[in-house]
């Protein structure tokens, strides 16, 4: 019998036969944590880090009385700042979501198995937790919360999800950059089709509200490759229902390139607004996503 | 273009093909959503419309490489000659229609004809034409006319003959005519043949056409010639005297293909009965040597045939020769006067061991001889006679004038100055002083021409200088004699003279021992004979060849004998000689009959053995023979507008088109891999 090993379970396609967003995100993010057992990180909420020895002046309370009742000395407990910090998961379930080429499982589910891990990650940290989702304009909204049941809310809502609609995404993210009054993460999931200046633009929108951001952005691993066996095609676009007759081997090399310069644009422009950038495939088992979010939010 | 198997063109219908499969593989193309349409518009589209057109261009391709095939199994071929007829004004045309015997193969001839009037269709209206024929002469059938119709008459009206081919005399002939006509127009000659290699050799060829005549040849004969066996030659004495034949009868059989050939029967008949027969085989190219002796003859003359068995061209595999038996002549030996022992008893000696001799002899003194009997023999020799009567010289002197053959040796009876005044008109020499060598020395006969008949048996021994001479009459030549041999001084030994009609051979040294030891060797019985020989015959040969000339004496009778040809029918036109006997040109092969009243003889004709020989001419060596080859000026005519199959053959056109057709083919799978044939929709 095959040893059941943690990171099976984040394999996306095992994932998808769970019909529980909730039992998905539980068995993600606890087979995730144990296979960090070992790993320095340690999170971004309320945490022991060091000791120091106390200096005068410094706050008692953070003294280790049992320490100094065992050993006679006098050490300080350091924490990590407190934050309480309010995170948004931004879903885009445009029509070019609904995307997955020889694979069971399309970008927008992706995208919701990852809300759904990210959600329970950060309620497991007693981080508050919102949801939107949007195509043309926002058309889900659950506010952040660190409550009970909350959590059934927000997979609940995930769960409900569907794929239609054109994508405006940087119009979104301005309305959303509006409508998030206080600061928090933003993660922004979405196949981010649209030109990486109004991107950018929307990205210093929400920069400028205070919030830090972390873009995933999920591509279905033909969206790379554009490998099709067939020697022509009438692409139909999922959006705009716009039909184009194509010869794979003849546009491939050309697609590939722009849809690399695409990739590298948003990369550019994350990085020109200190915005944590991952690019997904659908094939990408959900830890490493989730190894990525708490990585970069270490550093923070 | 012309095309030698136009119906192949229905092969066109297979450019059906690839359109059919154009349209029945279309593909539809499955419709996909896709979401990075964005990024699929900012590839050049263009290349869909390229891809469009590499399919046209495949389909294209593919019709293209499918009619190409189709034209190259139609076999084109571009006629050079209606090119020319199209660009020019009307000019003048000789046609030279082969009709040497090689064409009597089967169905050549109607062949020649039909090319012919191809190509007197294709000449213009206006053109003037002129209609030839040829073998080893050439016959101009019509001049030149502008009437196609007299020259179709012509074309039609000539059969093919029996003679050789001469191509050199035919283009010879041809350009003649060609210079009689003033016109600005081309001058063109159209030579139909089975050029056959033996009808041109390039060493001994002297003729060019002139550079404004222009050449074509049409070829009937077929790129492969069929094989054949002939008999090319036959070696016969056409006269004996004796019952049995001791000689021997040479027939020379060659075979002309690159193929060996298995008992070939040799079928040697005389008067239509088979004498002997023979079993030979022959390698490829190769040429054999029957020999046939010891056969009886009839009295007179004997028609002889030598057939051959094999199942090829029927004309060479049959000889004519006629072997005539003939009585011997009458001959007298005349010998100094009282003598105790004849001084000619060698020489009798000699003359009476053989009966194949043309001549009985008789042996008679100078005093004992009637002058007037001279005349009733064929030939006289003077055996070192000594001085003559005066009415003996003259009788001597009559007989060679008549026809008589006389043979002189001196001796130590001759006297110069009587030989000299006696026989001063006959004799081939001016006798000077006898010379007689020193004891023990002794001079040989040198300088011999064993070339000349009597000699040539002594060609290869070259034994006659062995003989020692101890005396001899030095002598001086008289004009218009021939020495046959010298002495080593220079004198002349052996002397042919001809003043009248007959012939005298002068020995200036005995025929007996007396000044010489010739009697004592084996030279002397061969010596002694082929004189004789050579003194008693007539030219006669076997057999005539065809073309040649040969004649039929009156003999005892008042008028020639009327002849009839081999075909059965009487001779008409002949030649007559001042003597009254006739001069035949030998058309046809077989047997002459010559209808003497007395005893009917025949004259055998028979067709150029080397007619037989089929193999091919070096077309690149007989134009730039008969041309001037590449290396002549601008405008020499070198057209080979050949036969369509020879054209067709030496152009290969379809060799190029299927190349083309390939590189095409080579090309549209090239294509074909990276644009995968698809037929858009939509």
């Amino acid at each position: 019998m095959t040893p059941t090993t943690p990171a099976r379970f984040l394999d996306p396609e095992l994932l998808a036969r769970i019909g529980s967003l909730e039992l998905l995100a539980r068995a993600v993010v606890e087979g995730f944590m144990s296979g960090l057992h070992r790993s320095p990180f340690t999170g971004f909420s309320t945490e022991f880090t060091e000791y120091r020895q106390y200096n005068a002046g410094d706050d008692l309370r953070y003294l280790d009385w049992r320490l100094l009742a065992r050993t006679d000395r006098y050490f300080i407990k350091k924490y990590r700042a407190d934050t309480n910090t309010q995170c948004h998961l931004l879903v885009d379930t445009s029509a070019s979501m609904n995307y997955a080429h020889e694979s069971s499982v399309t970008k927008l589910q992706y995208a919701q198995f990852l809300a759904a891990s990210l959600a329970y990650l950060l309620n497991r940290q007693q981080d508050a937790v919102g949801l939107v989702a949007f195509a043309e304009k926002v058309h889900t909204h659950v506010p952040a919360r660190n409550r009970t049941g909350h959590m059934r809310t927000i997979f609940g809502n995930l769960s409900m999800l569907e794929a239609g609609g054109e994508t405006h995404l940087a119009e979104s993210l301005h309305q959303l950059a509006e409508i998030l009054t206080r600061r928090g993460i933003v993660v922004i999931i979405s196949d981010f089709y649209d030109q990486a200046e109004r991107l950018q633009e929307a990205f210093q929108h929400l920069r400028f509200k205070g919030h830090d951001l972390v873009a995933f952005h999920v591509l279905d691993q033909n969206e790379l490759d554009f490998n099709f066996n067939e020697p022509v095609l009438l692409l139909e676009d999922a959006e705009t229902q716009e039909q184009m007759p194509v010869l794979p081997d003849v546009v491939m090399s050309g697609y590939r390139e722009r849809m690399k310069q695409h990739v590298e644009d948003m990369r550019r422009c994350a990085a020109a607004n200190r915005v944590d950038y991952e690019m997904l495939t659908t094939k990408q088992p959900l830890d490493f996503a989730l190894f990525s979010f708490l990585s970069r939010r270490a550093g923070k | 273009m012309s095309f030698l198997t136009p119906l192949f063109f229905l092969g066109v219908a297979a450019l059906a093909a690839p359109v059919l499969v154009h349209l029945v593989r279309r593909t539809r193309a499955r419709r996909v959503q896709f979401p990075a349409l964005i990024f699929v518009r900012q590839v050049p589209q263009r290349t869909i419309r390229r891809r469009t057109l590499h399919n046209l261009l495949l389909l294209l391709l593919r019709c293209l490489a499918i009619l190409l095939i189709v034209i190259a199994f139609t076999r084109p071929f571009f006629s050079g000659g209606s090119a020319a007829k199209d660009n020019t004004a009307a000019g003048a045309t000789v046609i030279l229609l082969d009709n040497s015997l090689s064409m009597r193969r089967e169905g050549m001839f109607a062949d020649a004809q039909r090319r012919a009037e191809t190509a007197l269709d294709d000449a213009r209206n206006d053109e003037q034409i002129a209609l030839v024929s040829f073998d080893k002469r050439y016959t101009v059938l019509n001049r030149f006319v502008a009437d196609k119709n007299k020259v179709r008459l012509g074309i039609s009206s000539v059969s093919a003959g029996w003679d050789g081919t001469d191509y050199e005399q035919a283009l010879r002939g041809a350009e003649s005519l060609l210079s009689e006509i003033q016109t600005t127009g081309p001058k063109r000659i159209v030579m139909i043949s089975d050029f056959q290699m033996p009808g041109w050799t390039a060493a001994s060829a002297t003729f060019k056409l002139s550079n404004n005549t222009q050449l074509t040849t049409l070829d009937v004969g077929g790129n492969n010639p069929p094989p054949n066996v002939a008999i090319t030659n036959v070696e016969a004495r056409a006269v004996v005297f004796g019952q049995k034949y001791l000689d021997n009868l040479v027939v020379h059989v060659s075979n002309f293909s690159d193929t060996p050939k298995d008992h070939i029967q040799v079928d040697f008949q005389i008067n239509d009965q088979t004498v002997e027969k023979r079993d030979i085989s022959l390698n490829s190219r190769d040429s054999r040597v029957v020999e046939f002796t010891g056969f009886n003859l009839n009295e007179g003359a004997n028609r002889c045939t030598v057939n051959l068995t094999v199942g090829d061209f029927a004309p060479d595999n049959r000889f004519y020769f006629t072997l005539r038996r003939e009585t011997p002549a009458q001959a007298l030996i005349i010998e100094g006067a009282s003598r105790g022992r004849s001084d000619s008893l060698h020489l009798q000696s000699a003359l009476t061991t053989n009966d194949d001799l043309p001549f009985t002899f008789a042996l008679k003194s100078a005093g004992s001889v009637d002058p007037a009997s001279i005349s009733g023999y064929a030939l006289v020799v003077l055996n070192d006679t000594g001085p003559i009567s005066s009415q003996l010289a003259d009788a001597l002197v009559r007989f060679e004038n008549a026809g008589g053959q006389i043979i002189v040796s001196t001796g130590p009876h001759t006297q110069a100055e009587s030989f000299n005044a006696s026989l001063q008109t006959i004799a081939p020499v001016t006798l000077r002083e006898a010379v007689q060598t020193k004891a023990g020395e002794s001079v040989a006969i040198t300088e011999v021409k064993f070339d000349h008949p009597i000699f040539e048996v002594f060609q290869e021994s070259g034994r006659l200088a062995a003989a020692n001479v101890i005396g001899y009459f030095r002598s001086e030549p008289r004009a218009n004699t021939t020495v046959l041999a010298r002495f080593e001084d220079g004198s002349p030994a052996l002397v042919e003279g001809r003043t009248g009609k007959g012939r005298v051979l002068l020995f200036t040294s005995s025929l007996g021992p007396s000044w010489n030891d010739l009697p004592l060797t084996p030279l002397y019985l061969p010596f002694i004979h082929q004189m004789v020989r050579y003194a008693g015959t007539r030219e006669q040969n076997a057999w005539s060849r065809l073309g040649q000339t040969f004649t039929v004496g009156k003999r005892q009778e008042q008028a020639p004998p009327a002849i009839d040809t081999p075909g059965g029918a009487r001779l008409s036109e002949s030649r007559s000689t001042p003597d009254g006997d006739v001069l035949v040109t030998a058309r046809e092969p077989g047997f002459y009959r010559l209808r003497y009243s007395s005893q009917p003889d025949f004259a055998a004709v028979n067709i150029d053995g080397a007619e037989g020989d089929f193999t091919k001419i070096n077309f690149g060596e007989f134009m730039a023979g008969v041309t001037g080859g590449a290396g002549s000026a601008e405008g020499t005519a070198a057209d080979r507008n050949l036969s369509g199959e020879e054209v067709e053959g030496r152009q290969r056109v379809w060799w190029s088109l299927l190349l083309v057709a390939l590189l095409l083919l080579l090309a549209e799978s090239f294509l074909a891999r990276r644009t995968k044939m698809v037929k858009m929709i939509g």
